[in-house]
């Protein structure tokens, strides 16, 4: 079939913002009916098409209308002017476990979020079990929900929702929820959707699943939509835009951002850090695998010999990364008096997108004159292709020639 | 092919199955965890009957009707007949009110038609009160007071059903956007209990006149007098009820009805922005 799942024809949502709630008959008689204090335009004209048995991606920053959008696909709002076609079964997961009952047993609740979601009795006892089985949270399923864990809750709500079987499945921002083993469950369970044919539509702030799991994506920005297309461009887009913006907004980068406390004689004062990008421009963020260069001030008071500069680079983890100084190499400083810099360069930076924080430090044959211990904040993006780990190892694959092998030769070689 | 919006699928039919399991909720909810757990249904009324029962029969000595069979009226019996029917209207409105707030945060993450968790509600109490409905009748059949004129009950009770849910529907949807109307309602149905002949027979009104108010008339244009008043003629009275009577229920029915319709397509369809 050619037609879309989801068609999204000229969409916009207008919210009525009330200065302060009018819901009482009094205010309304004292008041009068409520002046609109000013409309806020959450969706302006949005049009979009799912194709089916594709997964889809909405993102944006934060205010930018992507859960407005949820809403409208839905059914939960109505748009305001243009239509959201949905052509299937559609089962929204806005929030896991939203329509339990404390005092209801588990099972209990399963059966009246079934059919919230539009199962029929037999449907939801045939399924009994698979959502039990899937949720994991054995006997604890004819006890009251309101004595369940945080992770049971959200289990159980997760379950449900997929049994449903959807056609169109629309998720948001909820994979981030329970343990690992849960979250690596519903992964499996996305793409195996996904593999079954089934449409989905995503919001999430992680391009990495974006890119994983999403064939096409929309990025909306102030209720209009920036980019649409190919899941890939769109996510490149958006982490360009994002990076712009950071560069900046971020404060100087010279600056002192630690707490940490400042040890050394001080004959050699480390003044501030800098950090160049690949175009020699000093730039508070920098990409992944791009060359880069770590610039150092220094302002000795007196005359000072055989002098070695280090840096260190703890991740926002806690985990020291890195920590190159000018001793391992040939020594690149002397004699200093006065002000000066030292530079540290690397072809391509192999630090993985986070936050880390940076010591300085100067010393001389174990004497220190100062060290800034994690004085720093250095921020690293990555363009795409997000890997996991601290830092990236660049080399190349290849693929050796292969030939085909007879499994009698190899019965017959033994 | 299905082309449509999320919302225009399924009838209110088709959302049975939701409108039962939101009345067995409430039900299951609303006596979980105490004692005496479903026998609260029965404490409540019982109670309430033997305090009017008390204070009218005894202390105002109002003398009941005739049973229908002949049998010397019952006073007890016979304010049986209008509580039952009371408890109906009441314990609906109490509760249904609340339904669609009670619904909130569901309804603000998921689409379902705003409808179901009221008439949910309406269902559980109406339920609740069939037991109360039963024990009346078992009361009746133990005094030999029967007749075909129970067949007509069924009648009687869809056309209260259709009255009760849709002024249910209505002030549950205007509640939302008006919260106190819950307050309101509260003193409301005080004043209705005493506007209609529940503890007091119509016959003792005769034509009373308060300070130039017809205050008897008032009373038997209220339509609760008049689904009270059949209820009672078919059980206890054991007569059809004037035709008139029931034309009257009927129109007041299907006017609440259109009214609950017309209220919930202006107010109901973009709630969840107002939870």
């Amino acid at each position: 079939m050619t037609d879309p799942a989801v068609r999204v024809v000229g969409v916009s949502k207008k919210f009525t913002l009330h200065t302060e709630k009018r819901n009482s008959l009094k205010e309304r008689l004292v008041r009068g009916r409520s002046r609109t204090d000013g409309d806020f335009w959450a969706l302006r004209d949005i049009s979009f098409d799912v194709p089916r048995g594709t997964t889809f991606g909405l993102i944006g920053h934060n205010g930018s209308g992507k859960s407005t959008m949820l809403k409208l696909l839905a059914g939960v709002h109505r748009p305001t002017s243009g239509s959201v076609i949905t052509d299937g079964r559609v089962s929204a997961l806005l929030e896991l476990g939203a329509g339990f009952h404390g005092e209801l047993t588990g099972r209990e609740n399963v059966h009246l979020n079934g059919s919230i979601l539009g199962l029929s009795r037999r449907q939801i006892d045939e399924s009994m079990e698979k959502i039990i089985d899937f949720a994991d949270i054995g006997e604890f399923i004819d006890a009251p929900v309101k004595v369940y864990s945080s992770g049971m809750y959200v289990r159980l709500g997760f379950s449900i929702a997929v049994t449903v079987d959807p056609e169109i499945l629309i998720v948001d921002e909820i994979i981030a929820v329970g343990d690992e083993e849960f979250q690596r469950k519903c992964f499996d369970y996305m793409f195996e959707l996904r593999k079954r044919g089934t449409t989905v539509v995503l919001v999430t702030h992680s391009m990495g699943l974006v890119q994983d799991l999403c064939d096409q994506a929309v990025w909306l920005d102030h209720g209009r939509v920036q980019r649409i297309g190919e899941s890939r461009d769109v996510v490149q887009g958006y982490l360009d835009l994002v990076n712009d913006k950071e560069a900046e907004s971020r404060p100087e980068p010279s600056e002192v951002t630690g707490s940490h406390a400042r040890l050394g004689s001080g004959e050699v004062r480390i003044e501030s850090v800098e950090y160049l990008d690949g175009a020699g421009n000093v730039s508070p963020v920098l990409l992944c695998g791009e060359p880069a260069t770590f610039r150092v001030h220094y302002r000795a008071a007196e005359r000072v010999k055989d002098v070695m500069f280090g840096l260190g680079f703890q991740h926002e983890s806690g985990v020291n990364v890195a920590g190159p100084n000018s001793g391992s190499g040939p020594a690149p400083v002397t004699n200093l008096l006065g002000e000066g810099v030292v530079e540290f360069q690397v072809p391509r930076l192999t630090l993985q997108p986070g936050v880390y924080e940076v010591s300085a430090a100067a010393v001389h044959r174990g004497h220190t004159f100062d060290y800034v211990d994690r004085g720093y904040e250095l921020r690293v993006r990555g363009n795409s292709n997000a890997e996991p780990g601290l830092t990236r190892m660049f080399g190349e694959w290849t693929a050796g020639t292969s030939s085909p092998v007879r499994i009698d030769d190899e019965v017959a070689n033994v | 092919m299905t082309t449509m919006t999320v919302r225009e699928r399924g009838s209110m039919w088709s959302y049975r199955s939701l409108i039962w399991n939101f009345a067995q909720r409430d039900l299951k909810a609303r006596f979980k965890g105490t004692a005496l757990g479903w026998l609260w249904s029965l404490v409540v009324p019982i109670a309430t009957l033997l305090i009017y029962s008390v204070v009218f029969s005894t202390i105002f000595r109002a003398k009941p009707p005739d049973f229908g069979s002949g049998r010397t009226g019952n006073f007890t019996v016979w304010l049986l007949a209008g509580l039952t029917a009371w408890t109906m209207f009441a314990g609906s409105l109490n509760t249904a009110i609340g339904a669609l707030l009670g619904a909130g945060p569901l309804l603000k993450k998921i689409y379902f038609p705003p409808y179901t968790p009221v008439l949910g509600s309406v269902l559980a109490l109406l339920i609740q009160s069939m037991i109360e409905l039963g024990i009346f009748l078992v009361v009746l059949a133990a005094l030999d007071n029967i007749s075909w004129t129970w067949l007509l009950v069924p009648f009687w009770l869809v056309l209260f059903a259709v009255f009760i849910s849709s002024i249910s529907m209505a002030l549950a949807v205007l509640n939302v956007h008006f919260r106190d109307l819950a307050h309101i309602i509260g003193v409301a149905i005080q004043l209705l209990f005493y506007m209609s002949p529940i503890i007091y027979p119509m016959t003792l009104l005769g034509n009373a006149h308060k300070m130039g108010i017809p205050v008897a008339k008032i009373i038997a244009a209220n339509p609760l007098t008049q689904f009270i008043e059949v209820f009672r003629d078919l059980t206890y009275g054991l007569t059809p009820g004037p035709p008139l009577a029931w034309l009257y229920i009927l129109v007041w029915a299907l006017a609440m009805a259109w009214v609950a319709r017309r209220v919930y397509r202006a107010r109901a369809l973009d709630l969840s922005e107002e939870l």
